[in-house]
């Protein structure tokens, strides 16, 4: 068996943002809709305060509530784990974007461009499909897709890795196959604290992150 | 296969718009279209940040597509100039413009290089602390072929916004323009506001990722939590400009509370001028015949030269001795039997006084707080230890004290640069594996090879390239506004000099006149290139009326903004994803670009250029050819005006001076010489080759990585902990300015101190604006501070949507940061409209509410306040440059000053 997971390891992320703005061009999202973003969060008061930065999105869950609220099975969920919507049989209702306790789901009307007016590669990169539907991280499907289908591992070849994770500035980001005990996640997750966001929910994300316990950093709060 | 019509294909190229690049990327173009940026995965074990580029980067497609874009020539159809008076820009051809700027040029070398006051007629000003010579193509060449002066003194933010202390001293003790730990050896650093995480660059980042996961340990002392407090293991929130205070305390522990055997003792006698014995009128007691310093050595009880074989110098003390002490001008004084103590025993003598209470008070940090953090730091030193780097032993002490901006200028920057460098010697940790390291020289030559740069001097130190301060070689007239060559004997006279000169000056000579001084005078053109110093300097309305009195403005542009807004030419440049330039790569190289290789790297178009704008080689091309310098243009070229030589002993790449070259040629040409000088003449590759391959290097040694085996090999000292050369300077140019009737640089003089003496410089800063303006400084009880955003800073890129989207995910980027407890006692809610008051004038701005900064503190992001600059003109951010003051009481010696505004406040009304 294989299951894609995401780690974020919160003692390198300084929340640039750079895994943010590739993954908008990677995946040709409008403004505002940011499949990855990191969250700048406070904790504390003055002066004994912790500045955490936290990259969120998808956590491709093994129970995913989005897609147990799904009333047209568009929200669906590969045998690798991930986590689909099919854009043809969404309806936009939205039951998904409120199940989601992530916050990772988001839905456009119409869509919208940097100025205004689409410009040359916002053209290149529209998707119609997305319109009025569901939408969220995809863990760069196509390229995990394409990139087995060249004989490329997703999480070793950048090639077959989301893009996020090929961008990190600080090797925060690491993607792979949790259920392969030799892959890269499996060996992050033996060898260093973690934690999955929200866990006491019962969806069992597919996105962990790393952390320090003893010195507080990276402490979701 | 055409790139521009193909299937999705990924173009190598670089990214420099940021000094602490620059890193490799790829772009991805289907059918014609830059779709986005990726990082260069084959450059992954090469460049240091694993291949990859930061945030900066992921802005360049929309560059490209920007509506906003200028994309023909233009010009001004509105002789009157100013930020009310709509310039009428009209399109032209690139002939018409070209020659209405070559004529000019003609017309400047018919009247004379130089204007009624000395000044040269022609200015250039440049943005990014170097980056945009790296976009300007051959522009640099055409420069050269110019022939005269050019002054490049009207800054844009050099001195303010840079780490001024730090290049000019840090140059000046051991050869670094920058300063870092040794990052992937480093196990302790103590971190006073370097926001390294922001400004530090890919490669700044990934290092200190990889550091902290092993355990390095950060601590970072800030009056607001950045991003880099925010990763780093402790934040000590310090009261903004104490930070000189905070290392004397330091130091006064390493002195005073602990064995001076837990100190690396060899190297203080060894390595730095401690032993050196001062004489009674502050300099050195040098023996009479060699002129030679003196130290004590205890093997035979008597003073020797410093470089006596076998001597074992005093390290503490007084001595009763006999020699020479020589002092400014030459001046001399024979000594007989006069009690002469050390160096050392000059700084015990200094810092006794400054125990960690005394700082506590001074910084509002707790004294244990203080003294636990110099013990960890002594604790981490490993001193002792040797590590083995290519087959040499040196020294391993794995700590380092590093300086942010703001701290590192302004007054107290001296202070600062001194007290963490001398830290390092105390461990003996400067420029050893582990510790704290210099990056690159840019005052000292070669530009290029830090250590090929040490040059011995008699006093057993390296020399300096010294502005001259004696009665013979002074410059008594500026050779360029800002008057470098004059006043900052330590800013040197390399090409980078005028960056690091007092650029205050250039732009308040033209609204205030200084006595005796001569009269300032407006260049007849002024070339603009990535910059906007109307926005990023200080007191930016006054900067913006100074410069709507320039009669005629060239400024290269890619959209408008509020400094092109009184050009009266505006040459729309083709961008970084669509022009052609060669770039050195590797080495050691600012900030924390530490490479094992060194090489070059291709710029290349991934597509075409959008509507008329023009590649930069082929502006500077038809500028040189217009202006009739195109031989010495392309003679500049051959001798490496464009990045290598293109002649070398087995190769000669040399372009035809007497002709005409397309860009191609032009590239192709340096690329050749490119790998010529990285395979030392084996490789004839060119420009076919680097738009495939997209850079070519060869390793670097990281034993040059480190000054100190250089400095051992030669027999050198580092000139710490007293500063015997700076007060000699100090003494000379106050004699040279007062023969001249000068005293305005007074205050400024005070800083050729050979010890630097305590001031306390929060109050200096508000003392001075209070004298200046006439008002009461108890009105402006908050400090206004700034700090660097990665997604901005040197990268021109606020008009570009994407930047805005993902920097508004971090904290204070779309308002005023005050502190949460702070702001609910005056009523203020987060996203408040509120005022912020200065002595000058009053901006405004929302309320960003957060635990991470001191109460008395107020924090705004990077640059902003535009309103021009399409996109940008509707942030509503406000800027500390608009309500900074621009006064010599803020200037110091090296002609710099920090960020760091006294401040009113009060709310105006409710959120957004």
């Amino acid at each position: 068996m294989t299951r894609y997971v995401m780690i974020a390891d919160l003692r390198r992320c300084v929340g640039c943002q750079t895994c943010t703005a590739a993954c908008r061009q990677m995946n040709g999202t409008p403004p505002g809709v940011q499949w990855r973003s990191v969250l700048d969060l406070e904790s504390g008061e003055y002066p004994d305060v912790l500045r955490t930065f936290i990259p969120v999105g998808c956590q491709h869950c093994s129970h995913p509530p989005c897609m147990f609220v799904c009333p047209t099975t568009a929200t669906r969920q590969r045998a690798d784990g991930l986590v689909t919507i099919d854009y043809d049989l969404c309806i936009g209702c939205g039951y998904c974007i409120v199940a989601c306790p992530y916050q990772a789901r988001f839905k456009y009307y119409k869509p919208s461009y940097a100025y205004g007016t689409p410009i040359d590669n916002e053209i290149a990169l529209r998707d119609a499909r997305r319109d009025g539907v569901a939408t969220k991280c995809t863990f760069c499907i196509d390229r995990i897709d394409a990139g087995i289908a060249a004989g490329l591992k997703p999480g070793v070849d950048p090639e077959a890795t989301p893009a996020c994770v090929n961008s990190c500035i600080a090797f925060a980001l690491h993607f792979g196959d949790i259920e392969d005990p030799e892959s890269n996640v499996s060996a992050l997750l033996r060898e260093n604290e973690s934690f999955q966001m929200h866990a006491e929910l019962g969806a069992d994300p597919g996105f962990y992150y790393l952390w320090d316990r003893a010195a507080g950093k990276g402490e979701a709060k | 296969m055409n790139k521009m019509t193909s299937q999705a294909q990924s173009i190598p190229t670089y990214c420099y718009q940021c000094v602490a690049g620059p890193d490799l990327l790829t772009v991805r173009v289907k059918d014609g279209v830059a779709t986005m940026v990726e990082p260069n995965f084959s450059a992954a074990n090469v460049h240091p940040g694993g291949g990859t580029v930061c945030v900066k980067a992921y802005g360049l497609v929309q560059k490209i597509y920007n509506p906003h874009r200028i994309l023909t020539p233009m010009k001004r159809t509105n002789p009157k100039k100013g930020r009310d008076e709509d310039p009428g820009f009209t399109p032209i051809s690139w002939d018409e413009a070209l020659d209405m700027v070559a004529d000019k040029l003609k017309e400047i070398r018919g009247k004379g290089l130089v204007d009624e006051s000395g000044y040269p007629r022609v200015a250039v000003s440049l943005g990014g602390a170097g980056i945009a010579p790296h976009y300007m193509g051959t522009f640099s060449a055409f420069l050269s072929a110019w022939r005269g002066p050019i002054d490049m003194s009207f800054g844009s933010g050099q001195g303010v916004k840079c780490y001024h202390s730090e290049h000019l001293y840090g140059e000046l003790w051991h050869r670094a323009f920058t300063v870092c730990s040794d990052t992937p050896l480093t196990n302790y650093v103590i971190s006073f506001g370097a926001n390294l995480e922001a400004s530090g660059g890919v490669c700044g980042v990934w290092r200190h990722a990889e550091a902290r996961v092993r355990g390095m340990k950060r601590v970072q002392i800030e009056p607001h939590l950045s991003v880099t407090g925010g990763s780093s293991a402790e934040w000590v929130p310090i009261k903004p400009k104490t930070d000189a205070a905070f290392l004397h305390g330091m130091i006064h522990v390493l002195l005073f509370e602990t064995p001076r055997e837990a100190l690396d003792v060899p190297f203080i006698k060894q390595m730095t001028s401690s032993p050196y014995l001062v004489a009674p009128n502050g300099f050195y007691l040098r023996d009479p015949e060699t002129h030679k310093p003196l130290l004590w050595d205890t093997n035979q009880g008597r003073a020797v030269p410093w470089d006596t074989p076998g001597a074992d110098p005093a390290l503490e003390g007084s001595f009763t001795v006999s020699g020479i002490e020589i002092g400014a001008d030459d001046e001399m004084w024979p000594h007989e039997a006069v009690a002469c103590p050390t160096a050392f025993q000059k700084l015990l003598e200094f810092e006794a006084p400054h125990t960690p209470e005394w700082a506590a008070a001074i910084c509002d940090a707790p004294a244990e707080t203080i003294r636990r953090i110099a013990k960890e730091f002594l604790e981490h030193a490993e001193i002792g230890k040797t590590i083995e780097i290519e087959g040499r032993v040196l020294p391993f002490r794995p700590v380092a004290v590093v300086l942010g901006k703001t701290v590192s200028n302004g007054w107290g920057g001296y202070d600062c640069a001194w007290g963490r460098t001398l830290m390092a010697c105390l461990v003996g940790g400067l420029d050893v594996p582990g510790g704290l390291i210099g990056t690159a020289v840019r005052l000292n030559r070669p530009a290029r090879d830090r250590q090929g740069s040490v040059a011995p001097n008699p006093d057993g130190f390296m020399e300096y390239p010294w502005n001259p301060t004696d009665r013979v070689n002074w410059m008594a007239r500026p050779s360029v506004r800002h008057a470098h060559s004059t006043l900052v004997p330590l800013a040197a006279d390399s090409p980078w000099s005028q960056a690091l000169g007092p650029t205050h000056l250039a732009w308040m000579q033209q609204r205030e006149k200084f006595a005796n001084w001569p009269d300032p005078t407006v260049p007849d053109i002024w070339f603009v290139y990535r910059t906007n110093p109307a926005i990023s300097f200080w007191d930016t309305p006054n900067v913006s009326k100074t410069m709507a009195t320039f009669p005629f403005v060239v400024a290269f542009a890619y959209t408008m903004d509020e400094t092109n807004w009184m050009a009266d030419v505006i040459l729309p440049e083709a961008t970084d994803l669509e022009s052609l330039q060669l770039m050195r790569i590797g080495g050691t190289k600012y900030m924390e670009q530490f490479w094992d290789y060194q090489g070059f790297a291709l710029r290349q178009p991934a597509v075409e250029k959008q509507g008329d704008t023009r590649d930069f080689t082929w502006i500077s091309t038809e500028l040189a050819r217009r202006c009739g310098l195109l031989e010495s243009y392309n003679k500049a070229i051959n001798r490496g005006a464009a990045g290598p030589t293109l002649k070398g002993d087995t190769y000669d790449f040399s372009l035809d001076p007497s002709k005409t070259h397309s860009v191609e040629e032009i590239w192709d040409a340096v690329c050749r010489g490119a790998s010529a000088e990285v395979s030392d003449g084996a490789e004839t590759d060119g420009l076919e080759w680097y738009k495939e391959h997209g850079f070519k290097v060869r390793p670097y040694s990281r034993l040059k990585w480190y000054l100190f085996p250089t400095l051992e090999d030669m027999g050198l000292r580092y000139e710490l902990p007293y500063q015997e050369r700076l007060y000699r300077k100090g003494k000379e140019l106050g004699n040279r300015l007062h023969e001249r009737g000068i005293d305005w640089w007074d205050t400024q003089l005070t800083e050729y101190d050979p010890l630097p003496t305590w001031h306390n410089f929060p109050e200096m800063i508000r003392q001075g604006i209070a004298r200046h303006y006439g008002n009461d400084a108890a009105s402006y009880p908050f400090w206004l501070v700034t700090a660097r955003s990665m997604q901005y800073s040197w990268g021109s890129n606020v008009g570009i949507q994407i930047m805005k989207e993902v920097a508004d995910n971090i904290k204070g980027h779309n308002g005023v940061v005050i502190n949460t407890g702070k702001a609910k006692e005056m009523g203020i809610e987060d996203g408040d409209l509120i005022e912020v008051r200065s002595a000058v004038r009053a901006t405004r701005g929302h309320a960003v509410l957060r635990q991470g900064i001191r109460p008395d503190t107020l924090l705004m992001m990077g640059q902003f306040d535009h309103w021009v600059t399409p996109f940008a003109k509707d942030f509503e951010m406000p800027s500390i440059n608009t309500i900074a003051p621009m006064l010599l009481e803020l200037t110091d010696a090296t002609g710099s000053g920090a960020d760091v505004v006294p401040v009113a406040i009060k709310k105006l009304g409710g959120g957004r």
